[in-house]
Formats: C-alpha cells, structure tokens, sequence
C-alpha cells in the first residue's frame, strides 16, 4: 500500500491538477473528470437528463478553463467540479438559471462552497478509519484499483478472505457515505 | 431476489476502480424501488473519490466541446443532416418539399445562428426524439415560462409599412416552397427571406 497519508494523497492529486492546469492540459484536466461528473449528474437527477446536465457541466468548465480561469490555484479543481454539478442539478429545471454567474473572477465565496473546501471525507479517510486487516484490503481496493485475487496475492491471503474482507467493508462504505 | 444497494454500490466501485464506465442509469434500473437510495449512495461516493485517469473517450468527448451542443448530439447519434431533417418532417407532420426550408432553419438552429427562443414546442419535441437528448437545453434555449399570457397586438397596416413589406410578399408569393409560413412559425422566424 502506499507510503502515504491520506491527506497527502488528496494534496497529490490537486497537485497533479494543478500542474495540468499551468501546462495548460485542460483537456486532459477535464477528461479525467468527466467520469465524475457524468456520474454524479445522473445519479443526482436520478436518470438519464443528467447527461444533459453533465453535458452543460463539461461545456461550463471548459468554458472557463479556456478562458484561463482558475489557473491561480486558490481553489482545488475538484472543489471547482463538485460545485458546478450542484449548483447545475439543482438548478436544472429553474427558469434563467444558466444566465446566473456561479464562480466570480477570483474564485468562489459562500458558505456552501467554504463547507466543501473544508471536507475532508475522502476516500482516503474512510480507508483509515477501518481496522487494520481490513483497512489494508480497502485501501488496495479502493485507493490502488486492485481486484479481490490480487489483492489476495499482495497480503499472503486466500482469496476467500479477502471476499469475506469486502463483504465487511462495503457496509461500512455505505454507513460512511451516508453519514 | 432482486440487487441490494449494497451489492449495487459493490459493483459501481469495482467499474470504478477497473476505470470502467460507470453506467451510473443501468445500476439505477436495477435497484428499482430503491434507486433513490442507491443514487444517493452513488453521489456520496463519487464526490469523494479522487478523479480517475482520463480515458480514450472522455479525452475524446472534451475535444468535441467546441463543437456546438445540437451538432455533436446529431454527430454522437451519427445522424447525418439530412437523415434528421427527414425525421423531423415526418415527426412535424409536414409536406415533402418543405423540406429543403427546414433543413435551412435546422442548419442555422444547430449552428448558433438561429434564436433558439422562438421554435417551437413540437420541434423541441420531435428533436428530443430524433436525438435522445434535451435539445432545447443544448441549444440554449429559456424554459418556457409556466404561465406566461399570450400577447396579441392589433395589426396596424397604414401606407408606409404596406410599403416597407410589399417586395417581401412578393418574394414570398414567387417562391417555389410549400406552406412557408408553417414552416417558419414552427422555426420562429418572422420573414421567409
């Protein structure tokens, strides 16, 4: 597993983000994302219209990322994408609603947005927060993409025990992302 | 017996960590009942999950971004221009020959140059079904408003404005098109020219 914490792991990743940004990779930025937003649009709006509005979302951070916004840093770029998919779902079916500026020039304000700056609840968080025999089959699982098999391979286990460790882990993932 | 969420959650991580797609609306079909809960458990996890590498597709689909909305959802569908606008004069009800006037309005709708605000509900309509997609959002076109009154104004024809607009009914009346005015109704355009 890897060496590192799982706030430092968060930090990586917006710093990888980051340095797209300032080599001006957008596309790859944006690409990388793209899974996410798609996701969590039709999930939000319960079906197919959120491709619609993931659609919207995509075309909206490309839009200011070709303008040459958010380049400053101040902002995680995943903080950037998760408020853009709320406030697109929830104001899909508002009159005038894309009309509304979400992100001033120099990066977001509101209590909302704060509260998602602050949230620390990764997934990296959750890993750490399961005892350790299973905590090392999430973090495989989870943080390094690894399949039951391998995983089993990498700890010295049977494969039966690491199904028996994902059988454990999976409810307490959904007491976590409900919580 | 039917799919938990749990089991659904299970197999949305896993696609997830092989860098599948997600198909997030597939595993909402099957949780039938209770799709709303796993939807929520789906949000939460995806809004925590680090992003992934990007893939072949998506990498694809953000270069199509400058591409207007209406054209890349034809192209997506790989629909070509004329394959479309033929399904729009079934779907619409209209004459054969008006087709080459709506292949012009459509054309010009799909590109930006045509205000999207003033076509029609039934083109909106048949667009959704030809595209399987929310056209009037990708055009960029204002909700209708919920209640909003039809305005009507009394048409004053005096001498000057009979002159301003006799060339165009001229025009009009030469041209070779069928039931223009429908057509352009439909299109909300004001003049056939």
């Amino acid at each position: 597993m890897s060496e590192l914490t799982h706030s430092s792991m968060r930090d990586a990743r917006d710093a990888e983000d980051n340095r797209l940004l300032e080599n001006g990779e957008i596309d790859l930025l944006l690409a990388g994302w793209y899974e996410t937003i798609v996701g969590r649009c039709v999930a939000k709006m319960r079906g197919p219209v959120g491709e619609d509005v993931a659609q919207f979302v995509c075309e909206r951070l490309w839009r200011e990322l070709k303008a040459g916004r958010h380049r400053d840093g101040r902002w995680p770029f995943r903080v950037i994408v998760h408020q853009v998919i709320g406030f697109a779902c929830r104001g899909w079916y508002e009159q005038r609603w894309s009309e509304l500026e979400l992100l001033e020039a120099d990066g977001p304000t509101g209590d909302g947005f704060t509260s998602d700056v602050e949230l620390q609840l990764t997934l990296e968080g959750f890993v750490a927060s399961l005892p350790p025999g299973d905590g090392e089959v999430a973090g495989l699982w989870l943080l390094e993409g690894l399949e039951s098999d391998q995983i089993a391979e990498r700890l010295g286990k049977q494969p039966n025990a690491v199904y028996q460790a994902r059988f454990r882990i999976v409810p307490r993932l959904r007491e976590w992302l409900e919580g | 017996m039917s799919t938990t969420p749990d089991q659904l959650l299970d197999e949305l991580v896993g696609r997830w960590t092989r860098g599948e797609p997600l198909a997030v609306d597939e595993l909402l079909t099957r949780a039938g009942p209770r799709s709303d809960e796993l939807a929520t458990l789906i949000d939460s996890f995806l809004e925590r999950a680090p992003r992934r590498e990007p893939s072949p597709e998506a990498l694809a689909f953000v270069h199509t971004l400058d591409t207007p909305p209406l054209l890349r959802a034809r192209q997506s569908r790989k629909l070509k221009l004329d394959d479309l606008v033929a399904g729009l004069v079934e779907t619409l009800g209209l004459p054969q020959d008006a087709r080459a006037k709506v292949r012009r309005y459509y054309q010009e709708l799909e590109l930006g140059q045509l205000d999207p605000a003033g076509v029609a509900v039934s083109v909106w309509v048949a667009l959704a079904s030809l595209l399987g997609r929310d056209a009037r959002g990708l055009a960029g076109a204002p909700l209708p408003a919920v209640s909003a009154p039809a305005m009507y104004r009394k048409a004053n024809f005096d001498d000057d404005l009979l002159d301003t607009i006799a060339p165009g009914l001229a025009r009009m009346m030469t041209e070779p098109s069928v039931e223009p005015d429908q057509v352009d109704r439909l299109f909300g355009v004001s003049s056939a020219d």
